[in-house]
């Protein structure tokens, strides 16, 4: 029979076996993110032959691929990172707005067509994209919600589902009480609404927000066949045309461009990391 | 005195305000698109305006269509294989995750990072890592179905491994510290513990991860698109090519926007088995769920 | 149709944009415009107006000018549209509808001249019929209308670079048909290491650069066998597949006598134009909108033709087409359209107009117009005057041409790794069975 500190001596060597064993894991883990960042800083050609190679003296090209990346295929980066912003930003907060107000009046009105509406929301979570992609870049068409400034509105029609599926399910959580004593203060639904309510939902808030500007940042198929792309392009729709550029494929410059657009991604995360993880236990839980 | 009614009466009043923007953005992103997909997947049509009802038509065409079949059975086979892999995976660093070792928050941040990293962007990192890889044996992912098959199982490993992580660990937080105890003061061993005592507990949260990463399979489109975008194809006798790698999402796209305008009722048709498909795995979730909720 | 012209439309704006960039330095304003400005005097006497519906969006700010200065010098009126990109054949609806038409718009393609042929006038015997240098971008009904005529057009074909022929101890005049061009190119290629470069850039795969191959190189297929049954047009539903062997001729060779083993082609990623440009090898597929990129850094660029090994090739010219064809309205009152052709032989014989057009356009095929200053266009008029045949673009013809090329080069992918006949058996399949499915589905 082992002694108690023979028991915890053998519980610590497997807690050091199992962080080594991570250690490993974790390496590996961010070993792709490294392969950008070295190859972002070589010289087009040898991105190819020797990718998983460090800068040499020959192959080292300092920020050349940052620079020429602004300007690569056709199209200015800072454009793309400007639209992409202009996108995430307005999407998300007409969809935080807009779908926490339509959800607070379902949730306390809860006639028949509330109950239609939320029925729909649900059934929308469901269906992929690509069974209304061919006829919704036509309706964005003819509507001109094809612009950064107008798109925002497909994507509050689209992202309507699990925002409000969401708020939903929290504000049926919160006691009603509150509403209506802030009711017989003389308050209108409006001002309940954005005095009581809306600082309650801020938890939800926020793990909607999050999920939402990490769908809207990412997604591709949807601005690519809304947008008019002559015009107007996303980071990832820029980052896809840089392979079908007409002429030539600068690999460095790609990667440079890939670093640069995986940075603020990143910086986020780490700087919004708590709610992150929330919001996305939360989202899937519910969703 | 002031009611839930007059409250509620009061509240009415105000419905477009409240309810007008979101209903009419739905009616615009969603609804509209999605019946009028519907009625386009029965008609002949190469733009919206003129479109011809024609009946099955197109449905018998998209079951015909050898290229479908097999993006249906590559996606299926894609989305079953990366839901082992990446529940066993996601499962075990979890579990290693909440043994209170170091620096077990480093560890966590680091999985979870590349999924907040976009498809495409992911597509095209992977794509120069097998290249860099596979260059040396004077072959490449585009050549290789097998590789191709691997390469996107490995790229989803590593995008969604993080995320189903999160859903585990807070699973196995919650399991009952009581329980646990008791386990062990009736001598229960490790493998024991996990197996009688923290699996049934952390069932949910297995549940949710299945049908999560069953649905992300099955809908996967930008890794697909930016790793291998189909190929190799197998080059038929009639010319006609079946896109090794394509899956299903894929396989829709290319229908509407590269075989020409001519094939639109088929793509849509596609879409709406696609739609079908997607949403009876969605529905049967939730029945499965408040099945489960109503035995507890 | 517009669909399937889309990828060159796309390659010719692109390129009408940098030339521009590249000839704005060099464009001197040759001296060439001779006296035929009085040919403007005589028709602005009349009381007729031009309405011109511009269909290149760079073209526009060019043209107004020029409308501008004809006004001034002549007192014609001038009315320059330009439709916005992509918008032309919208705009040519709606404008061809009101009581004051275009006079002078563009019939670009077989297609346009189905549907458009009727309200263009015959433009044979026309003052502007006898400026033309060439026939060959003119477009033509069944009955044999004149509909319209080429303003400018794009080349393409095998850029050498003469400093490196020459460097391996070759010469360019050496250099007439497929068994020289590939005697040059497998020595160069079998002494790369000496010579520091090699015969051919890489013939990369990727979606950047292999339409050079399953586009451009494949017109020399179908090129020759219009030659055989007739020229190609949207009802063109099979292909005989006849000078694939001759494909293949010039596609293996490019292939085996590169900078690049072909098994490493799949993903792309060499930039064949920079290994072009650092002169680390001696060929590459381009075309006319790549001649002030190249030219900046291999000033001696040349462009030869599609050499296959075909019989009578040493009287092949370039691959040379436009989708910028003139049409003059047939509705418009005469004094309109009279006023409309003095216009147009102004613009392309002016020294000036022909000059600023030049500089936008590339070259215009008009006997009084400002010289070109693009050399692979020069290139490919000089081919024209020896009397060689110049090479249409049959390949705009291509079925479903996304898909289409798509298999060709997962095919090409397959041969790349192993040069296998079952392989190359693919590749056939591809490119003639193929052609019958898509034309099939794209046409059902």
């Amino acid at each position: 029979m082992a002694t108690k500190e023979q028991t915890l001596a053998a519980e610590r060597r497997n807690k050091t076996i199992l962080s080594v064993v991570l250690t490993i894991v974790c390496i590996i883990y961010c070993l792709p993110v490294v392969a950008v960042l070295i190859n972002s800083f070589k010289a087009n050609t040898y991105v190819k032959t020797e990718t998983f190679a460090l800068p040499t003296e020959q192959s080292f090209v300092g920020f050349d691929n940052f620079v020429k990346g602004m300007t690569f295929g056709n199209y200015p980066f800072a454009n793309s990172v400007a639209y992409s912003v202009v996108i995430t930003v307005l999407s998300v907060a007409l969809i935080l707005i807009f779908c926490s107000m339509a959800a607070w009046y379902i949730a306390r009105v809860d006639s028949f067509f509330c109950k239609v509406v939320y029925f729909l929301c649900v059934f929308s979570m469901v269906v992929p994209f690509q069974m209304v992609m061919f006829t919704l870049s036509k309706t964005a068409d003819t509507l001109k919600l094809n612009t950064p400034w107008t798109i925002p509105i497909v994507y509050l029609g689209f992202g309507a589902g699990l925002a409000i599926f969401m708020f939903v399910g929290f504000v049926k959580s919160i006691p009603i009480e509150i509403e209506e004593a802030a009711a017989i203060d003389g308050c209108g639904p409006v001002r309940t609404f954005f005095s009581v309510v809306l600082p309650m939902l801020k938890p939800t808030l926020i793990s909607v927000g999050i999920l939402e500007i990490m769908w809207v940042w990412n997604d591709y198929l949807l601005p690519v066949l809304v947008l008019d792309i002559n015009d107007f392009r996303t980071i990832p729709i820029h980052i896809q045309y840089l392979k079908g550029s007409y002429g030539t494929v600068d690999l460095g410059a790609t990667m440079a461009l890939i670093l640069l657009s995986i940075i603020p991604v990143i910086v986020f995360y780490l700087v919004c990391q708590k709610h992150i993880i929330k919001g996305v236990a939360a989202g899937a839980v519910k969703g | 005195m002031v009611t839930k009614n007059s409250v509620r009466t009061a509240t009415r009043r105000w419905s477009p305000l409240f309810l007008g923007p979101v209903v009419a953005a739905f009616i615009i992103g969603f609804v509209w698109p999605f019946l009028q997909g519907i009625y386009l997947s029965f008609c002949n049509f190469k733009t919206t305006s003129n479109a011809e009802f024609i009946g099955l038509g197109n449905y018998a065409e998209a079951f015909a269509d050898a290229s479908f079949q097999h993006s249906f059975w590559y996606t299926a086979a894609t989305a079953v294989v990366s839901l082992v892999l990446i529940n066993v995976l996601a499962f075990l660093i979890a579990y290693m995750l909440t043994q209170s070792i170091k620096g077990s928050n480093i560890f966590r941040t680091v999985f979870f990072m590349p999924n907040l990293i976009g498809g495409i962007v992911l597509g095209y990192i992977w794509s120069m890592i097998f290249d860099g890889i596979l260059a040396a044996y004077n072959t490449s992912i585009l050549l290789n179905t097998t590789y191709g098959f691997w390469g996107l199982i490995i790229l989803m490993c590593w995008q969604q491994i993080g995320y189903m992580m999160i859903i585990y660990i807070a699973g196995l937080q919650a399991v009952p510290e009581d329980m646990l105890e008791a386990a062990k003061i009736d001598g229960a061993g490790k493998w024991q513990t996990l197996i009688k005592v923290v699996i049934p507990n952390v069932m949910p949260a297995i549940t949710i991860c299945m049908f999560l990463s069953l649905t992300n399979g099955f809908k996967l489109f930008d890794p697909n698109l930016a790793l291998t975008g189909g190929l190799p194809f197998i080059i038929q006798p009639d010319g006609s090519t079946i896109n090794t790698t394509e899956m299903m999402a894929l396989n829709i796209y290319n229908t509407f926007y590269t075989a020409g305008a001519a094939s639109r009722g088929v793509a849509q048709a596609k879409a709406v088995l696609f739609f079908i498909l997607v949403a009876g795995l969605g529905l049967s979730q939730l029945a499965y769920t408040r099945k489960r909720e109503v035995q507890q | 149709m517009s669909k399937n012209l889309s990828r060159r439309t796309f390659l010719g704006a692109a390129g009408a944009g940098m030339m521009a960039v590249g000839l704005a330095a060099c464009s001197s304003g040759g001296g060439s415009g001779s006296a035929s400005g009085s040919s403007a005097a005589s028709g602005g006497a009349g009381d007729g107006k031009v309405y011109w519906l511009n269909f290149k969006p760079e073209l526009d700010e060019a043209a107004q000018s020029l409308a501008a200065k004809y006004t001034e010098e002549t007192g014609v009126p001038v009315k320059v549209v330009t439709a916005a990109s992509g918008t032309y054949q919208q705009t040519l609806i709606a404008e061809m509808d009101k009581s004051e038409a275009p006079t002078l718009f563009i019939i670009g393609n077989a297609a346009g001249v189905k549907e458009w042929g009727d309200y263009a006038m015959d433009l044979k015997g026309t003052a502007i019929e006898a400026e033309l240098t060439t026939d060959a971008y003119n477009l033509y009904d069944a009955a044999g209308k004149l509909v319209s005529m080429g303003y400018c057009y794009e080349c393409y074909g095998i850029v050498a670079n003469p400093d490196l022929i020459e460097k391996a101890g070759h010469k360019m005049d050496e250099i007439k048909d497929f068994e020289s061009l590939k005697a040059v190119a497998e020595d160069i290629h079998a002494r790369a290491g000496e010579l520091g470069f090699d015969a051919f850039v890489a013939t990369d795969m990727d979606d950047s650069s292999s339409w050079r191959v399953t586009g451009h190189l494949a017109n020399l297929e179908y090129y020759y066998e219009e030659q055989d049954s007739g020229a190609f047009d949207e009802n063109t539903s099979e292909i005989t597949g006849k000078y694939l062997p001759n494909y293949k001729n010039i596609y293996d060779l490019m292939i085996n006598n590169s900078l690049v083993e072909p098994t490493a082609l799949a993903t792309g990623g060499h930039d064949p134009s920079t290994q072009f440009t650092k002169g680390e090898a001696a060929f590459f597929l381009t075309g006319s909108w790549d001649y002030a990129a190249l030219s900046e850094a291999q000033p001696n660029v040349q462009m030869i033709p599609y050499y296959c090994g075909v019989e009578g090739e040493d009287k092949a010219g370039l691959n040379c087409g436009t989708e910028n064809c003139w049409a003059v309205n047939a509705n418009a009152p005469e004094a309109d359209q009279q006023a409309t052709i003095d216009f147009m032989v102004w613009l392309v014989s002016n020294a000036d107009a022909s000059a600023a057009l030049v500089e936008q356009l590339g070259i215009l095929p008009y006997k009084n117009a400002a010289p070109s200053t693009n050399g692979f266009l020069n290139n490919a008029a000089d081919y024209s005057d020896k009397g060689c045949y110049v090479m249409d673009w049959a390949t705009n013809y291509q079925p479903n041409v996304d898909q289409y090329r798509a298999a060709l080069v997962s095919a090409l992918n397959a041969y790349n790794s192993d040069q296998s006949d079952a392989n190359w058996d693919a590749v056939k399949t591809a490119f003639v069975d193929g052609w019958a499915t898509q034309w099939a589905a794209a046409n059902k």
